[in-house]
């Protein structure tokens, strides 16, 4: 396996647009849930908790990107390869490729479970799910200019949705607040880190993106911009859902932001949390387009299956699946499952990566001095 | 046998003259239409011959016939090449050329036992004269349209574009019917590869003929699968000229009374010459006010039809009431009651357009109020869904590429029945579709949708909004052009006259 790749010119985009692919990636369905599940292990004090989360993360990908710098123009996979063998490398991608594959998977359907419970009840899984997978085939056919492009404009569609959060930010209750930090610091520190950075996961894609940014010494500006828009946005509908609500409303609703969308109207359409629903859409294709854009790369990189193949078996596994779960639960199961498993993967490995990373190039350097020194 | 004919036609060519007639008459097809005359000074023969109807006569007559015959040397090729006043005299000794060049409405003379014809070019073309535009009517700014002719369209872009810069390269289209194609473009400011890549497409064309520009741009297209037009055609010489100007390159063909401008994105087609000509204030609200229409018409009948099928709670309560009351005796559902509609006004367009202008008129008032009123009489219709669908089709009208409006009204139709099928999320289906659709498009291997992606801010002034016309200096940026700047930053200063 290269270690190194060459990139053609066309097909590297500018590290710009990664802050759309960052902010695109790391805002997903599960965004509309995310406030509950921060409360339910911080409490009130779940502010503080994506604060904390949000600082961990910029201080994780300034490490991911540490380690990729190390290198020339090498992703993740060509990192591996050049530190532990192919072998090793391979392992590492498969299990990139299944933690992607059921991202992706979970991000269909938690939003065919939305539709599900906001509008049509009882539609079919099955053709929810062959509308959301077509509009990914449509996409990654295209290549990764329409990739990103779907991304973008996609994200410059969908972000009036933030200014919808106004109304009920003048309406929030402060004293709901109060007192800060009630709750133990395991809680709010931990735990309730833990249940924020599930969120976040999907940054991630930097480590198979970066080969193909044009000018990478303009990367930092675009990835800490991206992240902090992310933060502040869940930031924002955390301390709403919080201010808005009570505790106990707040328990029980699962989909806690469409309800700060449900409070409004206007002259024109009364039910704004239909057309929010309908606008998510536009905020699940982009996430589920880029991992499936990783997941065909990973396939081609490490076991050489073309682009078309992948992609078609993949979705029809996803398509095949789809139509047997059901209920809310046997989702939940899966993302429990699957959480522990993409956190590891996510926030701790990196962490192991990077001291093996610095002893190698320190060796590679030691070495080459030495080479250089004796000729 | 091809070389052979060759051989003879070469070897006979000291003939006489009714050789020559007979040998000519066996190489044209339509020999009934050649007119082969002689004449004759100091025993001496002449042969004239041409097809009557692609001749100038008066031409022929005064400053071809007269001479000639009123010649006082001799005859001989020195004598009538110089003595006869036309400048376009030529020699040839192959009898094969007077084929194409009778076909051409040139004029062949031949003296008797010689060894070459002598041709002259008399063509006369039938074409109409210049006109201001029709289908892109403007109010204010220069209105002089294209024509079938392209030396009057040389001639038109030659004189608004009055510069040693710019480029006419003429490129032969087609096997069978060649005709001249013409790619036109400042030279010290458009993007060589853009030139290079339209070039080659139009040399590696393999056609018998182009009927029409529409049909040149057809073959060229990026995506032939995309109902979206890919190139703009104008029949505004102005507008043209202008795109040249911006550094676009445009092409010409032969009996064709447009210009296809390349690369084109998709806003340059709500793009209209009078936003140029208006105050800059007054022409961005108007340019807004197209793209909304264009979502208007897109969105307003497919709405309709998902929240009547399946989001009544969508509807504020008293906007429901009148809906419900106008919809309480229509028997069908509302998917059935738009498409019949939306057929009709699809059916009075197409009428009127195909019909005199007179009667057109006519069909339009007789469609438009009685039918409308008619059929809401009748309980076929609601009177809103009247209002939204005229509503949505004035809205496809105001987008000044017709071609556009078409594809607009076109893509109304699926998103209709998506939003029949899944509601509002299938209306949402719908637009990502088109969305990513048009993400992937290309015109002359340029992204679609410059300069929304790839993001290019610096040119949104030329797109979504307009500046004062002294901060419109920079060219299209996105198309990498190589001469950014169409003047610089100076503003002209005001002056008043000192009154001291």
């Amino acid at each position: 396996m290269k270690v190194n790749l060459d990139i053609p010119k066309n097909k590297q985009f500018q590290s710009f647009y990664l802050f759309a692919i960052l902010v695109s990636v790391t805002t997903g369905v599960e965004m509309i849930g995310t406030p509950r599940i921060i409360f339910l292990e911080a409490g009130h004090d779940a502010w503080i908790s994506v604060i904390i989360s949000y600082l961990l993360i910029v201080l994780l990908l300034f490490i991911m990107l540490y380690i990729l710098k190390q290198y020339e123009n090498a992703d993740i996979l060509g990192i591996h390869a050049d530190l532990f063998g192919n072998f090793i490398a391979k392992l590492v991608g498969t299990l990139y490729f299944f933690h992607f594959s059921t991202e992706l998977f979970a991000a269909l359907l938690i939003y065919i479970e939305i539709i599900k419970v906001f509008i049509f009840p009882d539609s079919n899984n099955f053709i929810l799910g062959l509308m959301l997978i077509s509009l990914i085939i449509y996409t990654v056919l295209g290549g990764l200019r329409v990739v990103i492009g779907v991304c973008f404009i996609f994200m410059i569609c969908s972000y009036w949705l933030v200014f919808l959060l106004i109304d009920p930010l003048r309406q929030m209750e402060l004293i709901n607040f109060l007192p800060i930090m009630d709750r133990s610091i395991t809680d709010v520190a931990i735990n309730g880190v833990l249940a924020t950075s599930y969120t976040f996961t999907g940054f991630e894609v930097l480590f198979f993106i970066y080969p193909f940014i044009q000018n990478k010494e303009r990367v930092k500006k675009p990835l800490f911009l991206g992240i902090s828009w992310v933060a502040f946005v869940v930031l924002l509908t955390t301390i709403i859902s919080i201010g808005f609500l009570n505790p106990a409303q707040l328990e029980r609703r699962i989909w806690v932001v469409l309800t700060l969308f449900k409070i409004q109207t206007s002259p024109i359409v009364e039910r704004l949390d239909y057309v929010v629903v309908a606008e998510w859409m536009m905020i699940t294709i982009p996430r589920a387009v880029i991992l499936m854009w990783c997941i065909i790369y990973i396939l081609k990189r490490i076991y050489n299956i073309p682009k078309k193949i992948s992609l078609y078996t993949t979705l029809g596994i996803v398509m095949a699946l789809i139509p047997f779960i059901r209920q809310y639960y046997d989702i939940q199961t899966i993302i429990e499952i699957s959480k522990y498993f993409d956190m590891g993967i996510v926030y701790i490995y990196p962490l192991i990566l990077l001291p093996i990373v610095i002893i190698k190039q320190k060796i590679k350097k030691k070495r080459g001095g030495k080479q250089h020194a004796e000729s | 046998m091809r070389p052979a004919k060759k051989n003879n036609g070469k070897s006979a060519l000291p003939m006489s003259v009714d050789q020559l007639k007979n040998k000519v008459e066996s190489l044209v097809i339509n020999s009934q239409d050649l007119n082969y005359t002689t004449y004759q000074q100091n025993e001496k023969q002449i042969a004239v011959f041409y097809i009557p109807f692609l001749i100038d006569h008066t031409k022929l007559e005064e400053s071809l016939l007269n001479p000639l015959l009123s010649m006082e040397s001799d005859w001989s090729t020195d004598t009538i090449l110089s003595g006869i006043p036309l400048a376009s005299g030529k020699t040839t000794t192959k009898l094969e050329d007077t084929v194409n060049g009778l076909n051409k409405g040139e004029v062949f003379l031949y003296l008797e036992q010689d060894k070459q014809l002598i041709t002259y070019k008399l063509s006369k073309s039938e074409k109409r004269a210049l006109e201001r535009a029709e289908t892109e009517a403007i109010v204010i700014g220069p209105q002089l349209a294209f024509t079938e002719s392209m030396q009057s369209n040389l001639n038109v872009i030659s004189w608004r574009l009055n510069t040693p810069d710019l480029a006419r390269e003429k490129i032969m289209v087609g096997e069978r019917n060649p005709k001249e194609a013409r790619i036109i473009y400042l030279k010290s400011v458009a993007n060589e590869t853009d030139v290079n890549t339209m070039r080659q497409r139009l040399n590696d064309l393999k056609v018998d003929m182009i009927e029409d520009i529409h049909m040149l741009k057809q073959y060229i297209l990026d995506n032939s699968t995309s109902v979206f037009p890919q190139y703009v055609a104008t029949e505004l010489v102005d507008r043209a000229t202008y795109a040249v100007k911006e550094g676009k390159i445009i092409v010409l063909v032969e009996g064709s009374p447009l210009a296809m401008v390349a690369p084109s994105t998709f806003f340059s087609f709500f793009e209209s010459t009078e936003d140029r000509y208006f105050h800059w204030n007054l022409s961005s609200f108007i340019l807004s006010l197209r793209f909304l229409a264009a979502f208007v018409t897109l969105m307003l009948t497919p709405m309709y039809v998902a929240a009547t099928t399946f989001h009544y709670e969508l509807i504020p309560s008293q906007l429901l009431m009148s809906i419900g009351q106008s919809r309480a005796a229509v028997p069908f559902p509302p998917i059935l009651e738009v498409i019949i509609i939306e057929l009709v006004i699809e059916l009075l367009r197409e009428a009127g357009a195909r019909l005199p202008t007179k009667v057109g008129q006519t069909i339009g008032i007789v469609g438009g109020v009685v039918v409308g009123t008619a059929a809401v009489q009748a309980g076929i219709t609601s009177n809103i869904l009247i209002i939204l669908v005229t509503l949505s089709a004035l809205a496809s009208f105001s987008t000044p590429n017709y071609v556009m409006g078409n594809t607009l009204r076109f893509v109304r139709f699926p998103l209709i029945i998506f939003a029949s099928m899944y509601g509002i999320i299938g209306i949402m289906f719908g637009i990502c579709l088109l969305v990513i659709h048009l993400v992937r498009l290309e015109s002359l291997g340029r992204p679609y949708l410059t300069p929304l992606y790839p993001l290019r801010l610096a040119d949104f002034n030329k797109v979504f909004f307009r500046l004062p016309e002294q901060k419109q200096g920079r060219r299209f940026l996105s198309y990498r052009l190589k001469d950014k700047h169409t003047y610089g930053k100076n503003k002209a200063t005001v002056k008043k006259d000192n009154e001291k």
